[in-house]
This record gives C-alpha cells, structure tokens and sequence, in this order.
C-alpha cells in the first residue's frame, strides 16, 4: 500500500473460517479496532498473534495497540459488527469463494498468500 | 527420414553420438574383428595389447549406454484396460474435480491446486493447502499427467487411477475422510445415478479415483512445434528455437534426463536443489515435513532438516533427495520451478544446471557445469517457452451436483 499511496485502495472483506473456534470473534475484534481508527493496526497483531485468539487475549491485544479496552471489550462482547461480517461471508458464498485469503485486483483473481513481488507485477499492469 | 531417426542423426551430444548411431559403431568393431582374423601370427603382447583396448572401450561405453535417449511426438493417450475412456466417465470426473466435497471442511477442491485457468497448477512455489495447515511440495501441473508413469514428486503413485485419493487423504491437502465422502457422494442423486449408470453398483472410492483419472486423462497438450519436428517438418521451428533445440539435445544435455514423447524418463535424481527456506523457517511446513516422514516409516523424522524425497517412498539410501524428473510441456505456464518452487522463473533453473547443479554430496554424477553462454541460455529457454507450447485442454467449470 506504500508503494501505491493515492494510486490504489484496499478493501478488506471478512471470511472468518467455520472450524476455528476463534476465527469469528477476530473478526469482530479488527472491526472494533476499526472504531477507534486502528484496524490495520490490530489486524496485523492478530496475525502475528494467531491462533492465540481468545476474548481474554484480544481484550489484551487492544490495550498493546493502545485502544480504549473498556469501548473495545463492549463492542466484542455484543457482537456490534455481526451483521458485516455474515453480510461478507454471504458475499464470498454467492461469489463460490472458498479459500483464505482470497484478492481481487481489479477483478483478477489471486487465491493464497503470494509473494510481494506477485501482487506488485499485477498492481502495474493494471496501473498502466 | 522420420521421427526418432532424424532426431539421432541430428544430435551433438557426443555421448549421444557413440549411443545413437549403432551402425557406425557396429562397423569400426567388425572392422577390426577383420584386423584381428587377419593377424594370425600376431604375438600374445600384441593380443593382450588389444584386450586391454577393448576392455577400456567397453567401459567407456557402458556409462553412456546407461543413458541412451530418444525424443518423439506425442501420442494419443492410452487408457487402462480397466478403466476405458467413455464421455459420461469423463464428464463425471470433471464434477467431482471440481467438487468442494472432496475436502474435510468443504473449501477445497482439485481445483484449488491445479487450476486449469493458471496452468492445473497454484503458481505458488510451495502448494496451498488445508485451512490451517501448510503443504511442504510445489503443486505439479496436471497437464499430460497421463503419460506419466509415476505420479507425485517421490513418485509413490503409478497410475491416475492409484494417484487420486492420496490428495483427499493427506491432512495437509484436502483432509478428507473417505468413508464419509462415500457417505457423502451417495446423499447426492444424481452422483448415484451417475455412478450406476458407468460403473454399475454403489459409489465407492475406487469408482471415484477411476472418474477422476479418465477426466485427467483428457488435460493435455498437444500438437505443439516440437511435434511436427519430432514427426520430420524441419520448418516448424524458427531458427532460434531450432538453436535451442540443438542446446537442448546438446550442449546443455537436458535431453539425458528430458527425453521421450512427454521430455521426462519418469526417473528420480538428486540435483541438489536448495531447500525452501519455508522448511525450517515456516513451523506448519516443518510439522508437514516430519509427519509425512514419520507415516511414511522415517524413524528419525523428529530430527530431519531436509526434503528426503523418493527415499520415502523407497528407502534406498541412493534415493536420498531424489525427485522425479518433471515433463517439460508448457513449462513456461508451470513456475515456480522444482519439488520445491525454489525457482520463480526459467532463466533461474537454466542457471542452476549451467552451474551443475547444487551443492549436495549424493548429487547425480550427471551433473556438471555446462559452460553456457548467454545468448545460449537464452536460446535454450526460447525452445521451451516456445517450441514445447500446444494447444491445451480448455475445461470450463461444470455445474456441480
């Protein structure tokens, strides 16, 4: 995103996987970091931290990512964000999308986690 | 002249040459056969001289005998005798390639790692795999499959039909249960029908391994310059990719290993390739690692640090490292390179062998520094990307029951 500041935009869809026990409620803590402004902040802890995801460990993560832990822990305890996030996984069901992570660049279609340099010669040719 | 022959006749390889045209050989040895019965009253020194001499000739000879090659155009592939090729098997092969049912959670299906729009392959250097979990091998392209004669990188398949319920078994790759895909299969109508209708009686695994192969059967590449080469047109290469040809069969010596009508001998060999870092760097694909070691009887897998290759499969210590030496048809959609993706692109591997390999104390002996130049290089890799480029299966996504 660095190297194409103001030339292209990221948005990030939530998939969270159906049999892993914390998957979902990850979800739900990136959005609540969204809230406060933060959530490529916690969405980079919570893969650097993964698979240790639980409420007790993400509470934890938001203080580390200097989050307000009292708004942040409301907001997973109610589950505010449910809505997006089954809106996303039906997105994916519609589009037959099965795997994670899935991109779109500009409709093209990159399944897995690729090497940077993958991502770069796909962003230039459709920069051109 | 045709095929095979022509091809001989044009080599440059000097092993190929001593291998390649028996008659010339045929005729210095009778020659001197003559020489022999002519010299009756020859003395014993002389006699013990000659000995010698066709002692070493002969033990010249054998090494390079060992890897005589031939390269030809392809055939139409053969099916087994039980597992003949018929439209509705096919058909119902293509589904089930495309079924996600074929995964434990559903999210895979043949497809996820041999996709037809990226060469039946991920394009990843090393393969996806189960939610979760990492695969530790490139994902091999699935096109002309079916010529091969052992399957997977370590070779431990011999047929499509014996290949296809590794991937839905291993945890790493599709993680499924096969009773409970049996199950599963045969709460969908139309499969059973299907299924009675081809193969008579119930869905069983064997029946499904036997639809997916004769569908594999049908990814091919075909009728690609080389073809009309092998077949005698001298004008189908361009000049450059005739070069190349010449490096290949040559200078290079690919064609030692790269030979018949889908440029593989389907032998294994140890080239020393450099590990993946991701072996030992990536936790889930050392834990891949050492558990495909340990199901497969390696007693020391808590310690291995390495790829062991076909010696899983084997258990011969000369099959250490060893992998199967890949078809090169429409290798330029195929990358990244080797068992491991240690290659992202053609000039990479062309490099590798120019230097002879990597370093690795059971390396093949038929490695060695080729002294290529650039423009050589470049002219080899115009005749693979080029002149080994067909016309491949088209397949479109079928409508899954």
């Amino acid at each position: 995103m660095e190297d194409y500041k103001g030339k292209i935009r990221l948005v990030v869809k939530h998939y969270p996987y159906k049999y892993r026990d914390f998957s979902h409620i990850a979800a739900e803590a990136s959005l609540a970091a969204l809230d406060q402004g933060k959530f490529c902040e916690m969405h980079e802890y919570l893969l650097e931290k993964s698979p240790r995801l639980d409420r007790n460990s993400l509470i934890r993560y938001s203080g580390d990512v200097g989050l307000d832990i009292k708004k942040f822990t409301g907001s997973l305890d109610s589950m505010k964000h449910l809505k997006i996030i089954e809106r996303d996984k039906k997105l994916a069901v519609d589009m037959d999308l099965y795997n994670t992570p899935t991109f779109f660049i500009n409709g093209r279609k990159v399944v897995g986690n690729r090497p940077y340099e993958v991502f770069k010669k796909i962003v230039e040719e459709e920069l051109k | 002249m045709m095929g095979r022959d022509r091809f001989i006749s044009k080599v440059s390889f000097p092993q190929a040459k001593r291998v390649g045209n028996p008659s010339l050989n045929k005729k210095r040895f009778r020659t001197s056969r003559n020489d022999i019965q002519s010299n009756l009253h020859m003395n014993y020194l002389e006699k013990a001289k000659l000995f010698c001499f066709f002692l070493l000739l002969g033990v010249f000879i054998m090494p390079f005998s060992s890897h005589a090659f031939h390269l030809e155009s392809l055939k139409p592939v053969a099916a087994p005798k039980d597992n003949p090729q018929t439209p509705e098997k096919i058909e119902l092969g293509k589904k089930l390639f495309f079924d996600r049912r074929l995964s434990g959670d559903g999210t895979m299906s043949c497809v996820t790692c041999h996709d037809p729009e990226t060469g039946y392959t991920d394009q990843l250097a090393i393969s996806l795999s189960y939610p979760t979990t990492k695969n530790w091998r490139n994902s091999p392209s699935l096109i002309n499959a079916a010529y091969n004669t052992s399957l997977f990188w370590d070779g431990r398949a011999q047929s499509l039909e014996k290949q296809a319920l590794f991937p839905m078994m291993s945890a790493f790759e599709m993680n499924q249960n096969l009773d409970f895909l049996e199950e599963e299969l045969k709460s969908v109508p139309e499969y059973v029908e299907s299924f009675r209708k081809i193969f008579g009686g119930e869905i069983t695994r064997e029946k499904i391994a036997m639809a997916l192969a004769s569908f594999q059967r049908t990814i091919v590449s075909k009728n690609a310059p080389v073809d009309k080469f092998l077949d005698g047109d001298t004008n189908s290469l361009t000049p450059e990719q005739n070069r190349g040809y010449e490096i290949f069969t040559g200078k290079g010596k690919c064609v030692q290993c790269h030979s018949g009508a889908n440029f593989t001998d389907s032998k294994f060999y140890n080239l020393g390739v450099p590990e993946n870092p991701a072996l030992l760097n990536d936790p889930r694909v050392t834990a891949t690692m050492r558990f495909t070691a340990k199901v497969s009887g390696y007693k020391d897998y808590r310690t291995l640090t390495e790829d062991p290759g076909r010696y899983l499969v084997t258990k011969n210590k000369k099959d250490w490292k060893a992998f199967k030496t890949p078809g090169l048809r429409e290798i330029a959609l195929t990358g990244p390179y080797m068992h491991n993706g240690v290659f992202e692109t053609l000039d990479e591997v062309i490099e590798f062998f120019n230097k002879g390999g990597g370093e690795d104390k059971n390396r093949s002996p038929l490695l060695e520094p080729l002294n290529l130049t650039h423009e050589e290089k470049q002219t080899l890799k115009v005749f693979l990307t080029e002149a080994l480029k067909g016309e491949v299966t088209v397949v479109k996504t079928p409508e899954v029951p």
